[in-house]
């Protein structure tokens, strides 16, 4: 198993000079998210029934940071929401990728890439779907219409999860590698910024966002020791 | 002066007695080994039973418990159990009532679907922070919400566990539920009550008494309230893993099956119980045993009394007839039973020839005094010297023409040689007196029977002679003396004397005549029968006479 603690400590300011001649209608929120460990305890070893084996795909390549979701909370937005496609694919009897953030009203597929039969249903509250198995090379897709935290599972493979974030803006992103994220295009105001893991939940901070200015703010999660 | 003296048992009783107690004796010495062996043998079979239930207990146990994870683990992987968990934590912050009690209605019933499916009191779904979501089961209501559970110890690398929970004790078997990401949601606890009800199959399995302590106090047991508290209190103290003790009065060996963690399982055996049916069984073929025993000795001693008693009672009949007859010339029959008893009998027979010997010599010391008696009386006068002797061998010769038996002969031969045995009383004068006689003399003469008889009662031996002595002179027609019977009354001995003396009287020469001839003093006899002398005593007499020799070799018609 992997042991994953991301140390990225520099705090870099990141400066966007706004477009020459142009007076910049809005602000940027920049900074860095870090996980930091948080180890407790550790989960019961099982000898008995080995782990059922998920194919060739380590699920742990895909680094942690990309896990994380930050957002702007309650955050009001005018206009009509620009609504996306997004994919989520079943590779090796896992969802890809294993978060994503979508706006309300946006479309997600679900290509199935695996030589065998998979299915996806939620239970969740903001969105109870249930899109009965198919094939390989088959792809349903699913439109979510209500803002809230949807856990997506198989109901044939019950170690495979995903969750979407169906927000209510378009302000939001995923972390780079290196835990750097900037907001940009945000009306000037008084935020609440989120920073979002599927185990930790929610960090927030307030921010206040000025015209032609960046805000720097760096979160910390918890993220506990996987082992 | 003597002492009453108990008369001594029979042969019989003695010999019963002594096999009797013999045979007792064998049986109380066969009881004691008996038990002593049984007791042992029971110990060791009870201890090895424990040692193999252990053995089998252990075994059954490690695969129960493998077969329990396989299960859970398997159930651990129900989906929608998973996702209503996994969806319900993410929401849990943020969803209404509504939606979190419709989640839990899904994770409930999700779980009474894993319990209906399983061999397990409850299985209970806790969070991460180890605290009671939901439960299902035959005793899931005693894992309420929201209550942590916290086991008290697991074994390491394994997930089974003791937890104490609402006063009850259970065996836990843990499996986490984790998604591929690596990510536990919870975990699902199988749990097992440790309740009388588990002791109750543990010792139906085992075969033995069952009992289960946890952290020194008693969970659950199949023993008796008493003993039980006993066993409680002595593993407390010291946690044995096998030995033997005594509970309450009771002797049980106890060996412990398995332990997980404090909580110990104990098999236990009751030694006095295992003796007690072992005892009854062998008790009851040593009964048999004994009673064939006593039956075989009864037997034996019967015939072995009656082998030793039977010939003794021979013996002892034909002496007490021999006693009885007073016949000391008859001899004991040999028995030919035992080489003891012939020994016996032959010198009891040479006992009695000697004894007849000595006897026979004593009569004829006898005979021969009271014959030179009469001789003596005989030569007193020279005319009646020998008379006796010849009236005595006359009388015989009478007597056996008469087929007298030989004791009558013998009582005839020496009764009349006694005959005139009382003529010591009469003096010589008148005795020797030729003729004369006056009725004064007479007289005296006459006395001699009754005086002869008189000396003859002071002599036992010579009883059956006195009427002979005494009636000599009677007659038939009731003329004689000295009591003047008549007939039949007077006795056949002293009927032959008479006629013999009056022969001999006619035939031999007296002072004042000479003797008379054989024949003449038949005819006087022939004349007077019937009145002074029986006829049919002269008649034998007649018969008698020509055979008759007297110790000299004469015969009596020759000296004539």
């Amino acid at each position: 198993m992997r042991r994953y603690v991301v140390s990225i400590a520099s705090l870099v300011a990141v400066f966007i000079a706004a477009p020459r001649g142009q007076a910049p209608e809005t602000g940027i929120i920049a900074g860095h998210v870090k996980l930091t460990p948080r180890i407790k305890g550790r989960a019961l070893p099982s000898t008995a029934y080995p782990t059922r084996a998920v194919g060739a795909h380590d699920p742990t390549s895909v680094p942690e940071i990309k896990n994380v979701v930050v957002y702007l909370k309650n955050a009001a937005f005018r206009g009509a929401l620009p609504p996306t496609r997004s994919e989520l694919r079943q590779e090796h009897e896992t969802f890809l990728p294993h978060v994503l953030a979508i706006t309300r009203g946006s479309t997600v597929d679900f290509p199935n890439d695996d030589p065998i039969f998979h299915n996806v249903f939620s239970l969740s509250s903001a969105a109870t779907f249930d899109l009965r198995r198919y094939p390989r090379g088959q792809s349903r897709s699913q439109t979510f219409t209500k803002a809230g935290i949807v856990k997506v599972f198989c109901n044939i493979h019950s170690h495979m999860s995903a969750t979407i974030l169906v927000l209510d803006n378009p302000y939001f992103t995923i972390p780079a590698l290196d835990g750097s994220f900037e907001l940009p295009h945000l009306p000037p105001g008084e935020y609440l910024l989120v920073g979002w893991h599927e185990r930790v939940g929610e960090r927030q901070s307030t921010v206040r966002v000025e015209r032609g200015k960046t805000a720097t703010i760096d979160l910390s999660l918890p993220v506990e020791d996987l082992q | 002066m003597s002492a009453v003296r108990a008369r001594p048992p029979r042969l019989l009783f003695k010999t019963l007695a002594v096999t009797f107690a013999t045979v007792s004796i064998i049986l109380v010495i066969v009881f004691v080994v008996v038990s002593i062996s049984i007791g042992d043998q029971v110990r060791e079979s009870v201890t090895a039973n424990l040692e193999s239930s252990q053995r089998m207990f252990a075994a059954l146990e490690t695969r129960r418990q493998r077969e329990l994870l396989a299960q859970a683990s398997t159930l651990a992987e129900n989906p929608t159990l998973k996702a209503a968990l996994d969806t319900y934590q993410a929401e849990a912050r943020t969803s209404s009532e509504a939606v979190k009690s419709q989640l839990f209605a899904t994770i409930d019933g999700e779980l009474r679907k894993v319990a209906a499916t399983i061999e397990s009191d409850a299985v209970v779904l806790v969070d991460m922070h180890q605290s009671t979501l939901a439960a299902a089961g035959r005793m899931g209501e005693r894992f309420p919400r929201g209550r942590p559970i916290a086991l008290s110890n697991s074994r390491e690398g394994t997930f089974d566990g003791i937890a104490r929970l609402g006063g009850g004790v259970f065996r836990i078997v843990a499996v986490p539920l984790h998604y591929g990401d690596g990510a536990t949601v919870g975990t699902l606890y199988l749990t097992t009550s440790l309740d009388t009800a588990y002791a109750d199959e543990l010792a139906r399995l085992a075969g033995t008494k069952t009992a289960i302590i946890s952290d020194g106090l008693m969970v659950a047991s199949t023993l008796p309230a008493a003993a039980g508290r006993e066993f409680e209190a002595a593993m407390a103290s010291n946690r044995l893993v096998a030995g033997t003790k005594t509970f309450n009065g009771e002797t049980y060996a106890f060996r412990r099956l398995v332990a997980v963690g404090d909580t110990a399982f104990y098999a236990l055996g009751s030694i006095d119980e295992s003796s007690r049916g072992v005892m009854r069984q062998a008790m009851r073929n040593l009964g048999f045993t004994a009673l064939g025993a006593m039956g075989l000795a009864l037997l034996g001693s019967i015939t072995l009394a009656r082998l030793l008693a039977d010939p003794i009672g021979e013996l002892s009949t034909s002496l007490a007839r021999m006693a009885a007859t007073h016949d000391v010339t008859s001899r004991l029959p040999l028995t030919g039973s035992s080489l003891e008893i012939d020994a016996l009998t032959e010198t009891f027979n040479d006992l009695m020839t000697s004894v007849a010997l000595a006897e026979a010599d004593t009569e004829a010391a006898y005979t021969g005094a009271i014959r030179a008696l009469a001789m003596a009386l005989d030569a007193r006068d020279p005319y009646t010297a020998g008379h006796s002797d010849r009236v005595s061998v006359l009388s015989v010769a009478i007597g056996r023409t008469l087929s007298l038996s030989a004791e009558d002969l013998e009582v005839v031969r020496l009764g009349a040689l006694l005959h005139d045995i009382g003529k010591i009383g009469v003096p010589d004068a008148v005795l020797r007196k030729a003729s004369g006689l006056t009725a004064a003399e007479f007289d005296l003469i006459k006395e001699h029977p009754v005086l002869g008889a008189r000396i003859l009662r002071s002599v036992p031996f010579l009883a059956p002679h006195i009427p002979i002595v005494e009636l000599h002179h009677e007659r038939p027609d009731g003329r004689g003396y000295p009591n003047g019977l008549s007939g039949d009354d007077i006795p056949l001995a002293a009927r032959i004397v008479h006629v013999a003396d009056a022969y001999d009287a006619m035939t031999s020469a007296r002072a004042y005549r000479g003797a008379r001839p054989s024949g003449e003093a038949l005819r006087e006899l022939w004349r007077c029968a019937g009145t002074e002398f029986h006829a049919d005593i002269v008649g034998a007499l007649a018969t008698a006479l020509p055979g008759v020799t007297y110790d000299d070799g004469d015969t009596v018609l020759a000296r004539v």
